[in-house]
């Protein structure tokens, strides 16, 4: 379980997040949507210690992120995360790409850590792209790619940011049919989206970000077809 | 003008000498660049470190290293160490300083190497649940080593040319055991341009062992 | 100057103060001439001459693969066989000259490489000849992309000079009077560190300097935009 207990985060002067509290069960769907600079995408960073907070606490598993002598690397290895911008290591192979963490981070042996990024490459469709560089993979390939290497540290929970953004509207699908293995197999995931029907259909709860603030948050259909407040109709209205 | 009668025979004669004085330099070559990497790797990543000690030492000794001869350091580790008692023989003063030098120098191109990797593969890495260190070793300097290659091997180049400083406190190295011979023989000329011949034999060595590494290397 | 004493003196002081100012001079003379035929070298590689672009290549690459020292006795040989025998000091002077051309003239063809066709076309468009398009154009704008890399040329040219000192064809600049101390006074380590800490200086001074010239030229591009 992840509990978000009124964390604020600023950059310099600029207050971007205004204390959001947030409980995501395991097994959940939670997707935040919302305008871009509402916050989304800093949570995420937040959740897994990439960006320090002023104020507040982050608790994994009843694990405070924040706090002093929490070794962080230790906890980011339950929590995945895929980035808008895939980030994958251009200097390795799709197999290497993947093997990498297991490996380094969690000592398997290099038999072990190959039979892994086997595995989940073949489980997001990239079996046969195992020796390939990611500069010989398209956008979708090489978030798919992404996928998998953060799948293949058997994570608790996935944290995605804005993982269709970057890509040519073509390739969304292939990953988001991606997504939707992932939530058939029950694992949590923290999904920051601009695809709302992907939303509607994929997510238990959907929460709308307004301006550092949880603005609304609700059971994903119920918040998407017939939001309550203005804000949140005004947004999905532009949207849609 | 030119009524000097060349005598290669003698050069000729000294082959084996210059051959082995050839292979020192390139060891202390290939060695001086080797541990002034690895120093030039961690001193990078302390110039951007938050640790005012560790920034302090790595930017001082790049300052040092880059704003002063090469000479000079090399009488340093050989004269100057004497004074804590630490007496270097002359090939290990020659490492030492051309390392130093090497650390200097190449701790300012990696710098530039790590600027020019997308920032992006820092979140990467340590969101897999990396260490500060595996992330280097494993995401950051391979990417680095591929973006500064070229400037390296200029560094390989001129570790190659300050090696032959060694000659001036006596270690036969190339430049060191061609003043030898030619004080045997009286045959300047004929030894110091067997001497450059060499010098460009092993550039060219070098050159292509880099370039061969870098296509075994960098096949991304 | 005492030569008895065994102690740091004034006079070593002064000493290593001319000495300083010989390598002063070593730099600006041989930076001179080295930089004049530097930059025939390297605009020779431009001209478009497939011949002048390798053989001018060659001798860069010859002497940036033989070791200073090196080049200096041949140099200095070379001369006395083809029977114009040199003083030490000229010929030292002379190596450091061609030594710092071959890496000035790289420096050079980067310049003139920086300047974007487009521009030079633009100025030959105004009907201007080949040498006032290169004179009034490619040069300002080429000079000041690379003048960075020639200060970093100039620097290592000044502890370049050691070399040549060291080796007695000069009057004894900044190391070598340091050197002719060191045998007196029997502390290699003080007056090393001394005479790094003049090096040190020096170099700093320049680059600081060098520093401040293309900040300001980088504003004043800025403005002009």
């Amino acid at each position: 379980m992840i509990i978000i207990d009124g964390v604020r985060k600023s950059f310099g002067t600029l207050e971007v997040l205004k204390g959001i509290d947030l409980t995501v069960e395991k097994g959940e769907v939670l997707c935040l949507i919302g305008a871009s600079g509402s916050g989304k995408s800093t949570l995420l960073l937040c959740i897994n210690a990439l960006e320090p907070i002023q104020a507040g606490r982050v608790l994994v598993d009843d694990i405070d992120v924040h706090a002093r002598g929490t070794n962080q690397n230790a906890l980011r290895q339950k929590l995945g995360i895929v980035f808008q911008q895939y980030n994958a290591f251009p200097h390795l192979t799709a197999i290497d790409n993947v093997a990498l963490a297991p490996r380094r981070v969690l000592g398997k042996s290099k038999k072990l850590a190959r039979e892994l990024a086997e595995h989940h490459l073949a489980h997001v469709g990239l079996g046969d792209k195992l020796h390939h560089y990611p500069s010989q993979l398209s956008g979708g390939q090489q978030q798919r790619l992404a996928i998998a290497r953060a799948l293949a540290m058997e994570p608790d929970y996935m944290l995605l940011d804005e993982v269709t953004s970057a890509l040519d509207p073509e390739l969304v699908g292939e990953v988001l049919d991606t997504l939707r293995l992932l939530s058939d197999e029950g694992i949590t995931m923290i999904a920051v989206t601009h695809e709302i029907p992907f939303a509607r259909e994929v997510a238990d709860r959907v929460a709308f970000f307004h301006q550092g603030v949880i603005h609304e948050i609700g059971p994903a259909k119920e918040l998407i077809n017939s939001p309550r407040m203005p804000r949140t109709q005004e947004f999905l209205g532009k949207i849609l | 003008m030119f009524d000097y009668r060349f005598q290669w025979r003698v050069v000729f004669r000294h082959w084996p000498e210059l051959l082995e004085a050839a292979l020192l330099t390139l060891q202390i070559t290939v060695l001086s660049v080797m541990i002034g990497l690895a120093i030039g790797m961690v001193l990078s990543v302390w110039r951007k470190s938050d640790n005012p000690l560790l920034y302090w030492i790595a930017a001082t000794w790049v300052a040092l290293a880059r704003n002063t001869p090469a000479l000079l350091q090399i009488y340093l580790a050989y004269f100057g160490l004497g004074s804590f008692g630490l007496h270097l023989s002359p090939y290990t003063a020659v490492l030492a300083a051309i390392s130093f030098n090497n650390a200097g120098y190449l701790a300012e191109i990696l710098r530039g190497g790590i600027d020019a990797v997308n920032p992006a593969q820092r979140n990467a890495s340590l969101g897999l649940g990396m260490n500060r260190l595996q992330m280097y070793a494993y995401v950051i300097f391979p990417q680095v080593l591929r973006a500064v290659f070229l400037p390296i091997t200029n560094q390989i180049i001129w570790a190659m040319l300050g090696t032959s400083l060694g000659m001036i406190i006596g270690l036969q190295e190339l430049t060191g055991m061609t003043t030898f011979l030619q004080s045997q023989t009286f045959r300047p000329f004929e030894f110091y341009l067997a001497a450059a011949i060499i010098y460009l034999l092993v550039a060219e060595i070098v050159l292509i062992a880099a370039r061969l590494t870098a296509r075994l290397a960098f096949r991304w | 100057m005492s030569t008895l004493s065994t102690t740091f003196t004034w006079q070593d002081f002064l000493l290593m103060l001319q000495g300083a100012g010989i390598t002063f001079f070593l730099t600006i003379v041989s930076g001179l001439f080295g930089t004049i035929v530097g930059f025939f070298v390297g605009w020779g590689r431009c001209l478009g001459s497939k011949l002048l672009l390798y053989l001018l290549g060659a001798y860069i690459e010859v002497i940036r693969a033989v070791p200073l020292i090196v080049q200096f006795v041949l140099f200095n040989s070379f001369m006395a066989i083809a029977g114009f025998p040199l003083s030490p000091f000229i010929s030292g002077i002379l190596t450091l000259s061609i030594y710092i051309s071959a890496y000035v003239a790289e420096v050079v063809k980067a310049g003139i490489e920086s300047v974007p066709r487009r521009t030079s076309m633009a100025a030959r468009g105004l009907g201007m000849t080949y040498l006032q398009d290169f004179f009034h154009v490619v040069l300002p704008i080429g000079t000041r992309a690379v003048l960075p890399s020639w200060t970093g040329l100039m620097l290592g040219l000044m502890k370049d000079t050691s070399l040549i000192a060291v080796l007695g064809a000069t009057p004894p600049e900044l190391l070598r009077s340091s050197q002719i101390i060191i045998t007196r006074i029997h502390d290699p380590l003080l007056i090393l560190i001394g005479a790094g800490a003049f090096y040190f200086v020096m170099c700093f001074v320049i680059a600081r300097l060098s520093g401040r010239y293309e900040r300001r030229w980088q504003r004043e591009q800025e403005a002009l935009q």
